[in-house]
């Protein structure tokens, strides 16, 4: 019998060691990608002068989309920093999506809109319309809002790709801000390349830096623990992973924040789907089999420099509903397009995209689980090796550092946006720092995503409290 | 257990020596990155100085008779000094000084004219640095080959000529549109004929470059845009077409008839009829009237808009067909050209307004609204 036990213990250890070397060198191949990536994007972008899309009448026009729902408190503000953007030709089209608050009396008011008979083609499926307002005043021309009935994030876009008379369509959050070059910078892929369908800008977390007139002026950490844990992840996130994924042609995210799509393809790929709370990511991934399926050309890219400030959580309650929120998606968006998974007719994004995203980023936080739930069974039997555990416990957070380490090392050779030794300094203490406490609690909230998918059944967003950045992320 | 240990260890010893390399990397990095900027700054602010007193000392009137190399000799007692400092600098002290000297030059080149801009060249070419950027424009890095060009054009190096022109070939962008901005520094607009002509595939992007280049001349880019549509790369043709309508010069309706009557590809076809409706010449009124019943979609929706930015009084009856038969897109081209036309356009609009069909219903308040500018209240 204790030889059974041995052997399981045993099979149970290198099975731990193997899922962390994958784990680990990933992560590692990743990192190395991102730095090959940024490093060419720097040059590159070193000899682009982007004054010439608002120069010249060749410059493709844009349709923005911003979905918003009960955000009477950013709305205003937002729309403003959006007509204010510095590119060509484009329209901002708002979807109120049935908000119960007064978003859509405060666009009235202080748009000056008025009622309007456009006319559309409703190629998307979506909630019914109430009514489509423009303004009247000549420098708000460029604003339809589009007032419909509640459908959802993803019905919202629909909406807004219905309407919208551009062939490139760019979602955002109605509540986040993007900075002055960031259509023209988010656009050029588009411009230098035909096959090029989606691109996604980076999205910074605005928290602590001075916001004037809709626009980030000073860039510095919040105060607060939460946003900076929430900087060090979204480094990781866009530098470190994004990036790498966009070089390999095999990138599945583009945020909901700020991503730029070709509206025919986006319609070919058949919309926004309005089951999934992970709506951004599972269009990403139907455009992705969508094109293979048809084995046409075609390429998904991540730009590390368009930057869209976002409002991150500052409490424990809102944030453990958008970590479990964005799980959920993740769940979904991997069951829907399960086929993709190990299936070589879908290349680089069925042999390594989907499989790094089944089993690192989703099934990563259950097996993390399993080795605390083990480990305390373990010392329970008495069979725990104390030493081996709290060696393998330094080995992870060494290589957790690492990670953290190295996104900000990317920050740091690539675009600076953090000036100061402090800002830096403090980034890489968040980095070990995270490791105790903030790790096991987003590991958590995880979790729990499966329960709620799973057993509850919950497929919605559940609420955002915005406190507007003037208030809030000054 | 003991290969367990080991192969604990051996992780640890991984990551403690990957969290060193990249700490350290970070670290190095800010440091090393702070120090070269310190200095490079420093050598180019000593630099700046030191050519901005060669390139504005008062240099003796030349006899009448003298020839050029009687100026270029005074220029080389004025940058002998700084010949003779660099001389002396080991080599890779006066690499690092050399490329302060081609900055502080390149920076002043951007705004300088007349004959301090001649000092400048000349001290460009007896310093070597032109032979040195020539020599980078064949680096196997693009980013280098691309500096190179982009550098060449601003310290106006004639003798780059040549090498720049084959620089329009190279395999990556960037470096493309270096030479073809260095090419039209060194040549004007007659260099629009080399670009034209070696150009290939043109993205997006580097026709939006080139459009900025060519709008620069105007009018005097004609005749290099009229000869290029005779190319056989297809983004070329589509780029000329789009400048014609845009510079809007009227000695390019004739070529852009016929192309639009007999040219063999669709694309480019639709794009002369575009064009045509932008110059707004009367000469096309016939063709494109004939146009509004072309069985091919992307030609008439051309057409129609065409019409509409001319404005031609009789195309409404074949407008209004349009309207009524044509695809939702096609529907609302035709509206906005009925409005174009004028009162008779906005009547025949206005009648629509009660029409039974409800999308032709739509699609009159629609443009009715646009072209009062104001919307309308529902």
């Amino acid at each position: 019998m204790m030889a059974l036990v041995e052997i399981l213990i045993e099979i149970y250890f290198y099975g731990v060691i193997a899922y962390f070397i994958v784990v680990n060198m990933s992560y590692t191949i990743l990192l190395l990608l991102s730095y090959r990536e940024i490093l060419y994007y720097m040059r590159h972008n070193s000899f682009s002068d982007y004054r010439i899309t608002v120069q010249s009448e060749l410059t493709p026009p844009i349709s923005i989309l911003a979905p918003a729902y009960n955000e009477e408190a950013t709305v205003v503000e937002s729309v403003r920093s959006l007509l204010k953007l510095n590119y060509g030709k484009y329209e901002v089209i708002v979807i109120n999506d049935g908000s119960k608050d007064a978003t859509l009396d405060r666009l009235i008011r202080e748009f000056s809109l008025l009622p309007s008979n456009q006319v559309y083609e409703p190629v998307l499926e979506t909630k019914p319309v109430r009514d489509i307002y423009k303004s009247h005043k000549p420098a708000n021309r460029n604003l339809v809002v589009v007032d419909k009935e509640n459908g959802g994030k993803a019905d919202a876009l629909n909406a807004g790709i219905n309407v919208a008379q551009f062939e490139n369509v760019c979602a955002i959050d109605a509540d986040s801000l993007l900075e002055d070059d960031a259509l023209q910078k988010v656009m050029k892929p588009f411009l230098e390349d035909d096959h090029v369908v989606a691109s996604g800008g980076i999205v910074r977390i605005a928290n602590g830096c001075e916001v004037v007139n809709g626009r980030v002026t000073k860039v510095s950490l919040s105060r607060k623990f939460l946003p900076i844990f929430q900087v060090v992840e979204y480094f990781r996130a866009f530098l470190s992973g994004r990036m790498a994924w966009q070089g390999l042609n095999g990138l599945l995210i583009i945020s909901g924040a700020f991503g730029m799509f070709r509206r025919d393809v986006v319609i070919e790929a058949g919309g926004y789907n309005h089951e999934t709370v992970g709506e951004d990511m599972e269009l990403v991934a139907r455009i992705h089999r969508t094109k293979l399926e048809k084995k046409e050309p075609y390429r998904v890219v991540f730009v590390p420099d368009p930057v869209c400030w976002t409002e991150a959580p500052e409490s424990l309650r809102i944030l453990s509903r958008q970590r479990n929120r964005w799980h959920r998606g993740l769940l979904d968006t991997l069951l829907i397009h399960r086929k993709m998974l190990f299936n070589k007719n879908y290349g680089i994004v069925g042999m390594a995209a989907v499989p790094y995203f089944f089993f690192i980023e989703l099934l990563g936080p259950v097996f993390e689980f399993l080795g605390y739930i083990s480990m305390i069974a373990m010392l329970a039997l008495g069979i725990l090796n104390v030493n081996m555990t709290i060696l393998f416990f330094i080995v992870a957070l060494f290589y957790g550092v690492m990670f953290s380490v190295g996104a900000v090392l990317l920050e740091e050779i690539s675009f600076q946006r953090y000036p100061r030794a402090r800002d830096l300094a403090m980034l890489l203490s968040f980095g070990v720092l995270e490791n105790f406490g903030y790790r096991q609690i987003t590991l958590w909230w995880r979790m729990k995503a499966f329960y709620d998918y799973f057993v509850k059944g919950v497929k919605t967003w559940g609420p955002m409290q915005r406190t507007g950045f003037s208030r809030g992320a000054t | 257990m003991s290969f367990q240990i080991f192969l604990i260890l051996a992780l640890a010893a991984t990551a403690t020596f990957l969290v060193i390399v990249i700490s350290i990397g970070l670290v190095v990095h800010k440091a090393l990155h702070s120090k070269t900027i310190q200095r490079q700054q420093k050598l180019y602010t000593e630099y700046s100085q030191q050519v901005a007193e060669i390139i504005l000392q008062d240099l003796p009137t030349l006899p009448e008779d003298s020839t050029a190399s009687g100026r270029f000799d005074q220029y080389e007692i004025l940058l002998a000094p700084l010949k003779d400092q660099l001389e002396k600098m080991t080599k890779g002290r006066r690499s690092l000084h050399r490329k302060a000297v081609k900055l502080a030059l390149i920076d002043f080149a951007r705004d300088v004219a007349g004959e301090t801009s001649d000092r400048l060249v000349y001290f460009s070419y007896s310093l070597g640095l032109v032979d040195d950027e020539i020599k980078l424009l064949q680096s196997k890095n693009w980013w280098d080959r691309a500096q190179a060009a982009h550098d060449l054009g601003v310290l106006r190096a004639r003798r780059a000529v040549t090498p720049l022109a084959k620089g329009l070939e190279d395999e990556h962008p960037d470096v493309r549109i270096q030479a073809m901005q260095s090419l039209v520094i060194l040549g004007g607009v007659h260099s629009l004929e080399t670009i034209l002509m070696k150009s290939k595939n043109l993205s997006r992007w580097t026709a939006i470059e080139l459009s900025i280049i060519v709008m620069r001349f105007k009018e005097e880019a004609v005749p290099f845009l009229i000869d290029s549509l005779q190319s056989t790369d297809q983004s070329i043709v589509l780029f000329c077409i789009e400048m014609l309508a845009e510079i809007g010069f009227v000695s390019a309706v004739e070529p852009l008839r016929t192309m639009a009557r007999d040219y063999p590809n669709t694309v480019i076809r639709a794009k002369a009829i575009e064009a045509l409706g932008r110059l707004g010449d009367e000469r096309a009124e016939a063709m494109l009237l004939e146009l509004l019943r072309n069985p091919l979609p992307t030609l008439r929706f051309k057409a129609i808009e065409a019409v509409g930015r001319i404005g031609i009084r009789s195309a409404l009856s074949a407008l209004e067909t349009r309207l009524k038969d044509g695809v939702l897109q096609e529907k609302i081209l035709a509206a906005r050209s009925i409005a174009a036309a004028g009162p008779d356009g906005i009547s025949l609009l206005t009648s629509l307004k009660n029409a039974e069909n409800e999308i032709l219903r739509g699609v009159a308040q629609q443009v009715l609204e646009e072209s009062r500018v104001e919307p309308s209240v529902a």
